[in-house]
């Protein structure tokens, strides 16, 4: 802590986390204070690192090697991504937004045909082939791969709307229900655990910034939030009768 | 007793927060006031288990995609993973998918350099690249041509001139990658675009949301193991704690004088399980009310 700059740092975390928090008490300034700043900075932040580590070195590094120095040589097939990137650009003028189109199409057409090959191989072919069951196994994992193999097939039977589900369709979708139950609820589990840590992570700096050493800047902050609060919520009150 | 329940169920959910703040407040105020016991995961197990398999030397890139938001979750098991693989002498290289992650990267090595454990050298121990936007498209890239995306390290020195960077090319020159995520691009980008194709080993660490959907990459082995959210990371902190206990006095790659610290993870686990009870808690309460209110009705 030999820097002021540190102090203003910490001080800037804790108003930001308890301006997020107090949303719980309903919409008020402090949240939409932090909200617009939490954008703006992460917009702001994401441009800046995005030109300086991508756009700069690996485009203009090729275009302009002796005046970047990158490291890379100079290639000029680069110009098309250029090209394409200024496209993008033309959606801010309605006259020739049209270009964007074609720097979308590249675009969506490569990420498909990149997507197509990986998923059919890792996520369909590579499932398939693990859904079989090892009869070389315990009893335990034969009855685990079998288990797997129910859910699977249930679960694919579920989203099969070419047949009405009724009979044995209709009693087969019902399991695939109950597979998908179990999914459901634990990724609610998971979910919930996911946010408690994020939540214990916020209340860790809180905690470690409420010393002398920060000034006091949780409790300080916190009480002054709770009367501003106040007043604010008042003055609504008031503002509310005499309307 | 009924009308009470069923009064429960309309009771001002400002309450509700404020018992969730208490209850994760009350554990990390207190640490040792309950102390539940850990017991480790298998799918923590493995992924001990195939680092430990490693050898002195070897490679392993470690793909940094979380921020700031999931940091309490994921950083832990990073801080774990680099001090195994420190103390086995293993070569780390660090690529950030994340805007954020470079900024997490350098924490996370600046962490282990303060433990004072390990004598280690940037370009000959480990080496740290800079983000690279694009998701898929950088792992695709690191797959195929390592060096046609990366020509610099994070301090603009050119790869050629470090000695790590001897004998990279591709994915394929790594003997293990190591995702931590927190969405995309996470663990499935990896193994669709790198790891499956190039038969790579791979582990992952994430938060506790993109569990369930890397469970069937587990079960069919294209995942190593798993360190699954805040308890995935206290495991293997403890792993990691007792190993390196074991071997401080022995490990010629650990400094004798250094003083061990249990991870933040572990102190945290108190918070988590204490806010779950209470949550069950809740969820039961909630259904009982819910249920003697439709039956009033």
């Amino acid at each position: 802590m030999s820097y002021n700059f540190d102090i203003i740092g910490v001080w800037s975390l804790v108003i930001m986390t308890l301006s997020i928090l107090s949303y719980l008490y309903g919409d008020n300034p402090f949240y939409k204070a932090a909200e617009h700043i939490f954008v703006g900075v992460s917009a702001g932040y994401i441009f800046a690192i995005t030109w300086w580590d991508q756009v700069w070195p690996n485009l203009f590094g090729r275009l302009f090697p002796d005046y970047v120095k990158a490291g890379f040589e100079f290639d000029g097939l680069y110009i098309i991504p250029l090209i394409l990137g200024l496209f993008m650009l033309f959606r801010l003028i309605p006259s020739l937004s049209w270009l964007a189109r074609i720097s979308i199409g590249y675009i969506v057409g490569m990420a498909a045909g990149l997507k197509i090959y990986v998923f059919v191989n890792s996520n369909i072919l590579m499932q398939i082939k693990n859904s079989s069951i090892n009869f070389d196994g315990s009893i335990w994992s034969i009855l685990n791969q079998f288990l797997v193999l129910i859910g699977v097939i249930s679960g694919l039977v579920y989203f099969f709307f070419s047949k009405e589900h009724k009979g044995t369709i209709g009693k087969i979708s019902k399991i695939g229900i109950y597979f998908l139950m179990i999914k459901f609820g634990a990724s609610f589990g998971f979910a919930v655990m996911g946010r408690i840590s994020l939540l214990i992570g916020r209340f860790e700096d809180l905690i470690k910034y409420s010393s002398e050493q920060f000034y006091f800047a949780t409790p300080i902050i916190f009480i002054i939030m709770i009367v501003v609060l106040f007043i604010w919520s008042t003055q609504n009150d008031n503002k509310e009768k005499t309307n | 007793m009924r009308n009470f329940l069923i009064k429960l169920g309309t009771i001002d959910r400002k309450f509700i927060f404020v018992l969730i703040a208490l209850a994760v407040l009350i554990p990390l105020l207190y640490p040792n006031l309950i102390e539940l016991p850990i017991k480790v995961d298998k799918n923590t197990k493995i992924v001990f288990n195939s680092i430990s398999e490693l050898k002195s030397g070897d490679k392993v890139l470690l793909s940094f995609a979380y921020g700031a938001s999931t940091k309490p979750e994921v950083h832990p098991m990073a801080i774990a993973l680099l001090k195994h693989l420190f103390a086995k002498d293993i070569k780390v290289y660090i690529v950030s998918l994340w805007p954020e992650s470079p900024i997490m990267a350098n924490q996370a090595i600046k962490e282990i350099i303060d433990t004072k454990l390990f004598n280690l050298e940037e370009g000959v121990d480990y080496a740290l690249f800079d983000y690279k936007t694009g998701g898929f498209i950088v792992i695709k890239g690191i797959a195929e041509n390592f060096r046609e995306v990366y020509k610099q390290d994070h301090n603009g020195n050119l790869i050629e001139d470090l000695t790590i960077m001897d004998d990279i090319y591709s994915v394929s020159d790594f003997d293990f990658v190591f995702d931590f995520s927190a969405g995309v691009p996470g663990n499935a980008e990896w193994v669709q675009y790198a790891c499956d194709p190039k038969k790579i080993p791979l582990s992952s660490g994430c938060t506790s949301i993109m569990v369930t959907d890397a469970i069937p990459y587990i079960e069919s082995g294209q995942l190593k193991g798993i360190l699954a959210g805040m308890p995935g990371a206290a495991e293997y902190e403890k792993m990691v704690y007792d190993l390196l206990q074991q071997q401080l006095n022995k490990n010629s790659n650990l400094n004798k004088d250094a003083v061990l610290t249990k991870g933040k993870a572990l102190a945290r686990m108190s918070a988590q399980s204490v806010s779950h009870l209470l949550m069950v808690i809740f969820i039961v309460l909630g259904n009982v009310s819910y249920y003697f209110s439709r039956k009033n009705n």
